[in-house]
């Protein structure tokens, strides 16, 4: 075989490799005057036969055990496709191509399982913030929203969202999700909802690359739907809870993610009307937590508040929960979980810019500091005391914020986010508590909602034009930047995101819910209510001896 | 007046979503967007809201 092929050009694999986003280089400064400049090295070639000729370790050096790890890993470990030829330099660049991919893979796939973990989080958060006597109930919700949130999504709702979203170059391509529906409107196709992928088997879905896509997507849908369970904890029926996650996760979910990750028409605003790079949304403010906090709302003002909340004058009571010891361990593993949840979004840790994952990491650390600062530090100049429960809110509320802008922005736009957070959790957990009268148990519509909101548009004010995703975000050229570093644009793409959040996220989640209250109401009875939801709705008790003390004291 | 309080809800979000056709500028886009935010919650905080606080629990 004569084929000779530059090494070079081998080791640029990665490069050639970005698909259709390659960046857009931007024109050089001049360069100042420069001594001549050395001869570009000619190009280094490599021949199978030089391959074949690499040396490796012997069998007795292997033998004797590799310490030290310098025996392991060599050409000998390349998969060869024809044994009789011996490795060829086709084998080696295929090789580098599938690292690449297979990297991502694992990459994504870890943090999805670091995602996934977030549910025991949430579940205990909530629960302690709850009262003892609705312990069952509460984990119960916790625990099959994550089953109803699963069986929802891959009936229908990963089609709906994501079976129009093209091509994925980071996870080796995924050319059977090309599936979009859409209609014109202003003379462009505003696209509404994928249509492949039904049952991971649809129109040849039964592929490795959609299959990390949609472990992936799932848990953050899943994530969505175990807000509301907070929000309407302690007085939601069981069944009518299952339906309603069944249909967040089906519809309400991945509408709003197909419009927003997945080609649909939020996505595509800058491309078509020169607003920025369209709504951008790196991990989720909006996708998930607004989402969330929106139907939570929704529910909230539906469902109406626990028995004993207000009194008769409208005054809010405090209502406090069991075990703050949960709550604040079900916020550190939040935390933790969102170390996958923001840098694991780049779907990618090698090729497009997905170094940038360090970046993200610590931003999502900085913002949750200064959130759980800026509540703590609210909470006891107004209170007198640094109020645990909302320091933990803080630190949620400042994931939260970050989760949009987290890939866009730097560390000290990060923290100035997050500060922000900590101090809205607060106000507004005291907005919807007193004035609206929604009876929220976890602050889930202030931590996720509010907060959901603000993190969407604080990528229109902080995003810095520093990070480059394979050179093109939502399919435009360039990078993301917020009004502070220049591009109002990307601001107004932002705000008609939250404008879609609070007037179509709402009444669509609020229309599915009054619906199934019709159908099989939403609320318990009061006598249900007031006994504690464990028994009646469940059948057994969270802490059979809280039951025993009881009675022993009643004796 | 909770299902005429969807409706407002909505038509902010229909605001919102026309400014990519009713203005061309940056400028002009954002304050027709404004409005739709402002049109959204007042139709949630201003009219659902209170529809349903009518006949909240601990009024009876």
């Amino acid at each position: 075989m004569t084929r000779r092929i530059a090494l070079l050009a081998g080791t640029l694999l990665m490069a050639s490799l970005t698909w259709a986003q390659a960046p857009a280089t931007p024109a050089p400064a001049p360069a100042p005057a420069a001594p001549a400049a050395a001869p570009a090295p000619a190009p280094v070639m490599i021949t199978d036969q030089e391959i074949k000729n690499t040396p490796t370790p012997s069998a007795d050096a292997k033998a004797k055990g590799d310490p030290d790890g310098s025996l392991t890993g060599n050409v000998s470990d390349i998969v060869v496709a024809d044994s009789k030829k011996g490795v060829t330099v086709e084998d080696a660049l295929n090789q580098i191509g599938q690292n690449r991919v297979a990297i991502n893979f694992v990459w994504t796939l870890i943090t999805g399982f670091l995602v996934m973990f977030m549910q025991a989080g949430f579940a205990i958060v909530e629960t302690g913030l709850c009262r003892a006597k609705n312990a069952n109930h509460t984990m119960m919700m916790n625990f099959m929203v994550y089953g109803t949130g699963l069986l929802a999504y891959w009936l229908i709702g990963f089609a709906i969202q994501m079976g129009g979203v093209g091509a994925l170059g980071t996870l080796g391509s995924t050319p059977v999700l090309n599936g979009e529906f859409a209609m014109k409107l202003f003379g462009k196709d505003f696209g509404l909802w994928g249509q492949n992928g039904l049952f991971l088997m649809h129109k040849g879905t039964y592929d490795v690359a959609v299959m990390v896509l949609f472990l992936f997507q799932m848990v953050f849908m899943d994530t969505a739907l175990t807000i509301v369970t907070g929000t309407a904890a302690e007085r939601w029926k069981y069944a009518a809870f299952i339906l309603s996650s069944f249909v967040m996760g089906a519809f309400t979910y991945p509408l709003f993610a197909n419009w927003a990750w997945g080609g649909g028409w939020l996505a595509n605003l800058g491309g078509n009307f020169n607003l920025g790079h369209g709504y951008a949304d790196f991990a989720g403010s909006g996708v998930v937590h607004a989402v969330g906090g929106i139907t939570a709302l929704a529910m909230g003002i539906l469902i109406g508040p626990r028995i004993g909340k207000y009194d008769r004058s409208g005054k809010a009571n405090v209502l406090l929960g069991h075990d703050i010891v949960l709550v604040l361990l079900g916020c550190f593993i939040l935390a933790f979980g969102w170390f996958g949840f923001n840098p694991g979004s780049t779907l990618a840790a090698s090729g497009n810019g997905a170094l940038r994952i360090g970046s993200v990491a610590v931003n999502t650390m900085l913002a949750g500091m200064t959130g759980s600062f800026g509540a703590m530090l609210y909470m006891w100049l107004r209170y007198g005391k640094p109020d645990a429960s909302m320091s933990g809110n803080g630190l949620l509320a400042g994931l939260v914020a970050i989760t949009a802008p987290s890939g866009f922005v730097n560390p000290v736009g990060s923290a100035i986010i997050g500060l922000i957070a900590g101090v809205l959790v607060c106000v507004s957990v005291e907005f919807v508590d007193r004035v609206m009268r929604v009876d929220d148990p976890v602050g889930a519509i202030s931590v996720h909602g509010a907060n959901g909101l603000w993190g969407v548009i604080s990528v229109g004010l902080f995003a810095d034009g520093k990070s480059n995703y394979g050179g093109s975000w939502n399919g435009v050229n360039g990078n993301v930047t917020g009004l502070f570093y220049g591009d109002a644009g990307q601001l107004v793409a932002q705000l008609i995101g939250v404008c879609t959040l609070v007037g179509f996220v709402f009444t669509f989640s609020f229309v599915a819910n009054w619906i199934i209250d019709v159908l099989v109401g939403q609320r318990v009875g009061a006598k249900a209510e007031l006994e504690g939801l464990d028994m009646p709705e469940m059948g057994a008790l969270g802490y059979p001896e809280f039951e025993l003390k009881a009675s022993a004291a009643r004796m | 007046m909770a299902i005429a309080g969807l409706i407002v809800t909505l038509l902010g979000f229909i605001i919102a979503l026309a400014s990519v056709g009713m203005s061309s500028s940056v400028g002009g886009r954002m304050v027709i967007v404004l409005i739709g935010l402002v049109v959204s919650l007042v139709g949630i905080i201003g009219l659902v809201n209170p529809a349903f606080q009518k006949k909240a629990v601990w009024k009876k």
